[in-house]
């Protein structure tokens, strides 16, 4: 398959050169019938060809057209197109009138059919391909962010990683919420690898998002398809929406009557900073320890020992605490710190004063650097086109030793073999290496260590030249005065250089596929389409590092290698009847039958060494120290066959009513009940054409009703056994979860309306849209008491509603000769809610975090409420009958916090209540200048990051003065500590005050989890951008045809944000259970430039 | 040409087509295994579970005051909340354990052997099952109080009821009569290799049911002492008589297969525990030899110094866990030891629930722990004056301090010994949020989501869901 396609492509590629001829140069000018203005942009085609040129900035054109040419088509968006025949003429100018209805604007529908979007029922929103291209980036959806309404994206920030995307909410409890991908009409595979431990918070790494692949540069346009009614042909796993991309194709180059090569380069250079308002900002009073009880003395905050160094006695730091609670910083005090403990270190025996670090470890942060070039050639001849490209991107993080490289090679072509036949190609392989992703969740995770775990008195650059002078794990963590080994935390560069993970993967998809128009009003489409690629994940732990749960066993080890290797495969096979007729003049019909047939085969294997390392840095799973276990491997088969119908009838550009149905038949589901059918129906009804306004151009309502059935994931039918590590003898345990040969189909429901409209000559425009989703029968594992010998299980239950609103207005307020200001808003509202579960069950627990919260699906509330310890507002008696109820939390005789003793109190919910994206555009002749807003409002995240952190005493925040003027870490004695506000038993104003020296004054030992949920609202300057193209005047006696300089920069500023010290989005990736936060990643804020040249 | 290509594409989507029936199908994992693999890998995880001193799952070197934390003192004061611990455990025990023998006994119970031998050997494979489950509901009974029992491991019923801690225990003492008599030895064999405790040896078993009883019948004796002293005296016959007898786990040199204990504290190469003052102040006036087993002086000192029981306390300041126990990776886990056997039979003499001697037994069981330890001096040391058995004096202060100090490396035994008999007088933690030691583990938390009416009713029955309710056994 795959070398046919390669063929096949090179087939196209060596063709479409060949045709040549005799051609004349027709050249003029597109001007508005509105204000006499010229037209920048307006595509001029040779009719019956793919032949054509766009105006240039003032609506200028030149066009070699063939002798035999006839009509030369006009057409631009919001205009009503123009066809006027050449004759003799080699000057023609046109006039360009707006368009009431917006006739021309087609948009790429389900299975890559293209639909005029004024007949679809169902809504839509476009996205052009140079919107997500201008800044560059590992990962393009990134860049939909604050451009569509009803799709909410969460970037994790981590490096590589993966980009949480969920359209209309989520609609499956356990099950995958992701958007669906599809490029040119064909799916292509967007999962993580990441690990079901790694999205709970444990050690892990983020890899990323499979779609990630996908080469922005390729890109022409996206098209969102929110709905189910939208998306109900593709069946079951386009329950989520799907992001339809159709990537650029190539077309016509004609000079001096010569068809030839067009030729783009692109450049760019992007440097990227850490914004330190993600960030923590640390107290520089107090250095390491918990408290002053390491000894006697003045400095009881130190250790004081004898024979520090023979004969030499001292202060010491108490190395091991990994906290900054301790000794009050005195320039005058010299305290033996870690350095005097290295014979290489420059302060080796010498005790050094007693300060804090600086830099702090937001020195640890290097400048990122992205790269990317990009070559494109295309072309097209009367019966042919072809484009192919090459992109390479290369990144490096702002850790140290982290790299991103990527090389993109793209094809595609068409080739008319006869007037009825039409066959056409696309290609791409993509090879991605990624070197030192940054480590996620609580454990082995620097940016725990710089969030939850620090001693300010820590100079970075002291760690870092310790580390490039020795090559040794030199760390401030020592587990002793006289024991270097480390005891929580690896000196940060030796992780980062030593302990560091690679992977890497080779990707191609493509497809071929075959167009045959039987009849006028008949077409036959087939197509086969591959998606394949390999990975391979290795993880290293040098020896000489701290011991971690490390490889199959998850056992704790010093050193180690694991090697994860993946293949995934899919492949489907489509072939579609298109009917197209007019049955009367004014009723249109069109119609669709089809199948497909999808398989997929995942296949895995992991392995790795067991108890440590031999050799130090010989990584393979033969140098392990202890015998391997046997390697762990996974492969998955399944497949789907569909059948599908579709009709459509339009009347007149008025009505137009779709019905649309399909049959799945899943290998996945018991035999019985495995084959299952699903509707839709969708109106839309064009009311402008029933009234003639001036002050109105298009108005249309649109209808629709969507079912969706969705299949079980692999292997969930039948019950197989686990096995453990033999232990002398062969063991063999009962899974955690349980299967069930029940299962049937689950379902989607969805209803969906909405208003479109435009006024004021285009001036102005918007899109409404109101829908409700309900999925029920759902296939879950649920979680259920383990009383019953499992943790899962396997069922079909429950039921979740989203209602929502999406409203998109696009207006220009301002629009002159030469300038022009447009302004895009989109606004979306989802609420989620779990109208029922499992039989009595009330709660279900999604995952569960350390610092003792879960994430929960709980009926009555939305999916993802977030579960912890809450404060106390009742006062009970003896009996647990409430006396008292007060609006402030109460505080304890201690002066502590009364805290629940249970953890089933709902203390936030993950979900936004809204997001919206503003974005600004400025055009002046040649300048374009744009910038980007990015609200959300609502949704909660817990901050593990506080919950230690407060109580190590290591923010900023923590060291300050109290209601008595003294600083907070002074002794209660001394005028120091303080009274958490609240209210005692009897309901007046807590007056304890608790000492504010430990690590019980804040953080996790004595609060409850709710004290650390903070409020995810955001609003960002996502990004500005501006470009600048020459004039085509400049460029006329050149043999380039086009230059844009951009200059952008992204993650420009948060403007405001209620999560302290970090950026709200950030996260372990995508995956359904966020809002939980430790060791996240800053925000990097990214300045960039980059050149565009078309030859 | 377009007939080519139309024949291409027919070819391609026919030849890429496997058949659905034939997919969704995991090669990789079996759907039928020996009973016998469930049943090893069963104790494999119940001689873990008790082994671990992991602090997200097996706290009671801690709750038991040997041993306190050093930096992060949570645990020790008795915040089980923050890393699900009790979630952790009742996954463990019932998932992980009680699972693998129901799934073993249904495997062994279902199939047909073609030997009349074969077919006793799964008699008594399916009695030993059956002991193990005894005994891991005694502890889980003692650690929760009323917990899902008749309704447990069935996953058709996703919510089951607790059933009351005193009705369980005395089911599972009639479940262990029928195991003992039906037991049949004489070369008769059980599970050979594939049992890790006795190796199939069915005599081995039989005495390991009737120490268990034994002390089943002490855990009662405060709650029903009639039935103690009946459960007690049918069982003395049948209990071990040496440290040849003990319930031994020993683990394997290599990972993953080592004490989890050395996973703990050597391979993690953590600082997290020391001694306390409370074992140390103890050991320390009687010079007991058996510290140097169980401890290491503290850095740069001859002396054994513990920390308070909940505070911070420094690593370089304190004594740590001694070498025998953090240098051996096979460090055997005891699931019942005859100095256990021994205390049990000094306290029901005292109870006068037999007509044994206290003293003698009392002594046995100091001098069996001295033993296992492979420790001399144990002749001196229970002459001593402080350690001599003294009838003057209260028997539950000097059992229960005696055998609090040899249940040393399990801590479940020494807390429990506490609840039982108030003895060795223990601190609470000096951090607690709670004033008095802890008498159970609350229920998981997920049990408050995912079982909620049964929860609530349970908690109700006990006298509510805390740290602090007093279990059925636990009149002292």
């Amino acid at each position: 398959m795959r070398k046919i396609t390669i063929l096949l492509a090179f087939l196209f590629l060596v063709g479409a050169n060949l045709a040549n001829a005799q051609t004349r140069t027709i050249s003029g000018k597109v001007t508005g019938s509105s204000d006499g203005s010229g037209i920048p942009g307006v595509t001029v085609q040779v009719e019956g060809t793919t032949l054509g040129t766009v105006t240039d900035i003032d609506g200028n054109y030149s066009l070699d057209v063939a002798p035999e040419a006839e009509v030369l088509v006009y057409k631009y968006v919001g205009m009503k197109s123009v066809s006027i025949t050449i004759g003799g003429q080699s000057t023609i100018f046109v006039t360009m009138e707006a368009d009431a209805v917006m006739m021309g604007e087609v948009v790429v529908t389900a299975l890559g059919i293209s639909r005029e979007k004024k007949s679809l029922g169902y809504a839509t929103q476009e996205v052009s391909g140079e919107d997500i291209n201008q800044v560059k980036t590992d990962n393009f959806i990134n860049n939909l962010q604050g451009r569509a309404a009803g799709v909410d994206l969460k970037v994790s920030n981590n490096f590589g990683g993966s980009t949480n995307v969920v359209i209309r909410g989520a609609t499956s409890l356990t099950g995958n919420n992701q958007a669906m991908f599809v490029i040119d009409g064909v799916p292509v595979n967007n999962s993580t690898s990441n690990s079901r431990a790694q999205e709970a918070g444990g050690t892990g790494y983020d890899f990323g998002n499979v779609v990630s692949d996908i080469n922005p540069e390729d890109i022409e346009s996206m098209n969102i398809l929110k709905g189910a009614a939208a998306t109900a042909l593709y069946g079951s796993r386009a329950a989520n929406g799907v992001i339809m991309i159709t990537t650029k194709k190539g077309s016509s180059h004609v000079q001096d009557g010569q068809d030839r090569v067009g030729i783009t380069l692109n450049s760019s250079v992007q440097m990227g900073k850490v914004d330190k308002n993600t960030l923590p900002a640390y107290q520089t009073g107090y250095g390491a320890g918990y408290g002053p009880y390491y000894s006697g003395g003045d400095y009881p905050g130190l250790s004081d020992e004898t024979n520090v160094f023979p004969g030499v006695d001292g202060l010491v730091v108490p190395f091991t605490e990994d906290a900054s609670q301790g000794q009050a910083f005195d320039p005058s005090l010299n305290v033996f710190q870690w350095g005097a403990f290295d014979e290489d270190s420059p302060t080796f025996g010498q005790a050094t004063p007693w300060v804090a670090g600086s830099p702090d470890p937001s020195d640890f942060f290097e400048t990122a650097w992205t790269l990317q070039n990009s070559i494109a050639f295309d072309g097209a001849t009367e019966k042919s086109t072809y484009r192919v490209a090459y992109t390479n991107f290369d990144q490096t993080g702002v850790m140290p030793n982290s790299s991103l490289k990527k090389n993109n090679f793209s094809f595609n072509g068409s080739y008319d073999f006869t007037d009825k036949l039409t066959v056409s190609a696309a290609a791409s392989y993509i090879n991605t290496q990624g070197e030192g992703r940054n480590s996620t969740g609580y454990s082995q995770n620097i940016m725990s260590m710089f969030r939850q775990w620090w001693q300010v008195n820590v100079d970075v650059n002291e760690q870092r030249d310790i580390y490039d002078a020795t090559g040794r794990n030199v760390t401030w963590n020592r587990s002793g005065t006289h024991d270097a080994f480390p005891i929580y935390w690896d000196n940060p560069y030796w992780q980062r250089h030593e302990n560091f993970e690679t992977d890497s993967r080779d990707r191609l998809f493509g497809h071929m596929m075959i167009n045959w128009e039987l009849a006028d009003w008949v077409n036959i489409m087939g197509r086969a389409s591959i998606d394949t690629y390999t990975e391979l994940q290795e993880e290293r732990r040098a020896v000489g590092s701290i011991a971690t749960r490390f490889g199959i066993s998850r056992g704790d080890v010093q050193s180690g290698y694991s090697r994860y290797n993946r293949s995934f495969m899919e492949t489907n096979f489509d072939l579609m009847a298109n009917f197209n007729k007019n049955i009367t003049e004014d009723l249109h019909f069109t119609g669709i039958l089809g199948t497909n047939i999808r398989r997929t085969n995942i296949n895995s294997i992991f392995a790795s060494t067991n108890g440590g390392l031999v050799v130090p840095d010989l990584y393979a799973i033969n140098n392990s120290l202890n015998d391997p276990l046997a390697a762990i491997e996974t492969d998955s088969k399944v497949g789907v066959n569909g059948y599908y119908a579709s009709v459509s009838f339009g009347w007149k550009n008025l009505l137009y009513l779709d019905g649309t149905g399909r049959f799945d038949q899943s290998s996945t589901l018991p035999t019985d009940e495995a084959l299952y059918f699903y509707p839709s129906v969708a109106m839309s009804f064009i009311f402008s054409e029933m009234i003639d306004a001036d002050w109105m151009q298009f108005g249309k309502v649109r209808l629709n009703y969507a079912e969706v059935g969705s299949d079980a994931p692999f292997a969930s039918l039948i019950d197989t056994y686990s096995k453990p590590a033999p232990f002398g003898t062969t063991l063999f345990s009962i899974p955690d979860t349980k299967a069930n040969n029940f299962l049937k189909p689950e379902r989607t429901k969805s209803l969906e309306g909405g208003v479109a409209m435009n006024f004021f000559q285009n001036r102005l425009g918007f899109d409404f849209a109101l829908y409700k989703t309900n999925t029920d029968n759902q296939i879950m594992d649920v979680a259920v008491s383990t009383a019953t010998g499992y943790s899962r299980k396997w069922v079909n239950a429950g039921e979740i509603q989203n209602q929502g609103v999406e409203f998109i207005i696009t207006g220009a307020p301002v629009v002159m000769k030469n300038f022009r200001w447009d302004v895009a808003l989109n606004w979306s509202k989802n609420t989620n809610e779990v109208i029922s579960l499992y039989e009595d069950v009330t709660n279900m627990q999604l995952g569960s975090f350390q610092g003792g919260v879960s994430i929960n699906a709980t009926v009555g509330q939305p999916i993802g409420t977030i579960m912890g310890t809450d404060y106390v507002y009742d006062v009970k008696d003896a009996d647990g009958n409430i006396t008292a109820t007060y609006d402030q939390p109460i505080v304890l005789s201690t002066g502590y916090y009364d805290v629940t003793g249970t953890s089933d109190n709902v203390i936030g919910d993950q979900n936004p209540d809204w997001n919206g994206g503003l974005l600004n555009t400025l055009t002046y002749k040649s300048w374009a200048f744009s910038f980007l807003f990015d609200w959300q409002k609502g949704g909660d995240v817990f901050s593990l990051d506080q919950w230690y952190g407060q109580a190590t005493g290591i923010y900023d925040d923590s060291d300050y003065i109290n209601d008595l003027g003294n600083p907070v870490r002074n002794s209660i004695a001394d005028g120091g500590g303080l009274i958490n506000p609240g209210v005692k038993a009897d309901g007046t104003p807590n007056d304890v005050r608790i000492e504010g020296n430990n690590y019980k004054a804040a953080g996790y030992a004595r609060s409850p989890n709710v004290r650390y949920v903070y409020d995810a609202s955001y609003i960002k300057l996502r990004n500005i951008t501006l470009s600048y193209s020459m004039p085509q005047s400049m460029l006329a006696k050149t043999f380039i045809k086009g230059v844009t300089f951009n200059v952008t920069a992204s993650n420009v500023a948060i403007l405001m944000k209620n999560v302290p010290y970090a950026d709200p989005e950030a996260g372990l990736g995508a995956g359904n259970l966020q809002g939980w936060q430790s060791g996240v990643m800053p925000t990097t804020r990214n300045f960039g430039f980059s050149v565009n040249l078309q030859f | 040409m377009k007939k080519i290509l139309i024949i291409l594409m027919a070819f391609l989507v026919i030849s890429s087509c496997t058949k659905l029936e034939d997919l969704n199908k995991d090669t990789k994992r079996p759907t039928a295994v020996p009973g016998v693999t469930l049943f090893s890998n069963a104790q494999v995880n119940l001689a873990s579970q008790i082994a671990s001193v992991n602090v997200n799952m097996n706290v009671f070197k801690l709750w038991a005051e040997y041993w306190t934390e050093t930096t992060y003192t949570g645990e020790a004061n008795y915040d089980i909340i923050n890393r699900t611990i009790a979630d952790n455990a009742f996954e463990e025990w019932y998932r992980d354990v009680l699972m693998d023998l129901k799934d073993a006994r249904m495997i062994i119970g279902a199939a047909t052997f073609p030997t009349e031998a074969e077919t006793l050997a799964a008699k008594n494979q399916l009695l030993i099952i059956d002991i193990l489950e005894v005994f891991v509901y005694e502890r889980m009974v003692t650690l929760w109080g009323n917990i899902p029992y008749t309704q447990a491991l069935d996953i058709d019923n996703i919510q089951p009821k607790y059933d009351d801690a005193m009705t369980i225990y005395k089911d599972l003492l009639v479940r262990l009569d029928t195991d003992i008599a039906g037991l049949s030895t004489g070369g008769t064999e059980s599970f050979g290799g594939a049992d890790l405790v006795y190796h199939g040896d069915v005599p081995s078993w039989i005495m390991f049911a009737n120490s268990l009883k034994l002390k089943m019948g002490t855990i009662l004796s405060d709650a029903d002492p009639t039935l103690a002293s009946a459960t007690i005296n049918s069982a003395i016959a049948g209990a071990f008589t040496s440290n040849a007898d003990n319930a031994e786990f020993y683990f394997l040199s290599a990972t993953p297969n080592t004490n989890p204990l050395y996973v703990d504290l050597t391979l993690s190469g953590r600082q997290d525990f020391v001694a306390t003052t409370l074992i140390t102040d103890y050991m320390n006036p009687l010079e007991d030899p058996r510290r140097a087993a169980f401890f290491t002086f503290a850095p740069d000192t001859n002396v054994y110094l513990g920390g308070v029981y909940g505070q911070s306390s420094p690593y370089a300041d304190f004594s740590h866990v001694g070498d025998v126990i953090t240098t051996d990776p096979t460090l055997p886990c005891l699931l019942i030891s005859y100095s256990e056997v021994e205390f049990y039979l000094a306290e029901a003499a005292a109870r006068g629930f037999t007509n044994g001697t206290v003293e003698d037994h009392y002594n046995a069981g100091i001098t069996a722990s001295f033993d296992y330890w492979s420790v001399d001096g144990a002749a001196d040391y229970i002459a001593s004056a402080g350690v001599a058995y003294d009838p003057a004096k209260s028997w539950e202060e000097q059992i229960a301090t005696q055998s609090w100090i040899a249940f040393y490396n399990n801590g479940y035994l020494g807390w429990t010994v506490y609840r039982r008999l108030g003895f060795p007088a223990m601190p609470v933690a000096v951090d607690a949020t709670i004033s008095e030691i802890p008498s159970r583990f609350t229920y998981p938390v997920f049990e408050q989501t995912l079982n909620p009416a049964n929860y609530a009713e349970a908690s109700a029955a006990i006298g509510g869901d805390l740290l602090t309710t007093k279990l059925f056994f636990d009149k002292h």
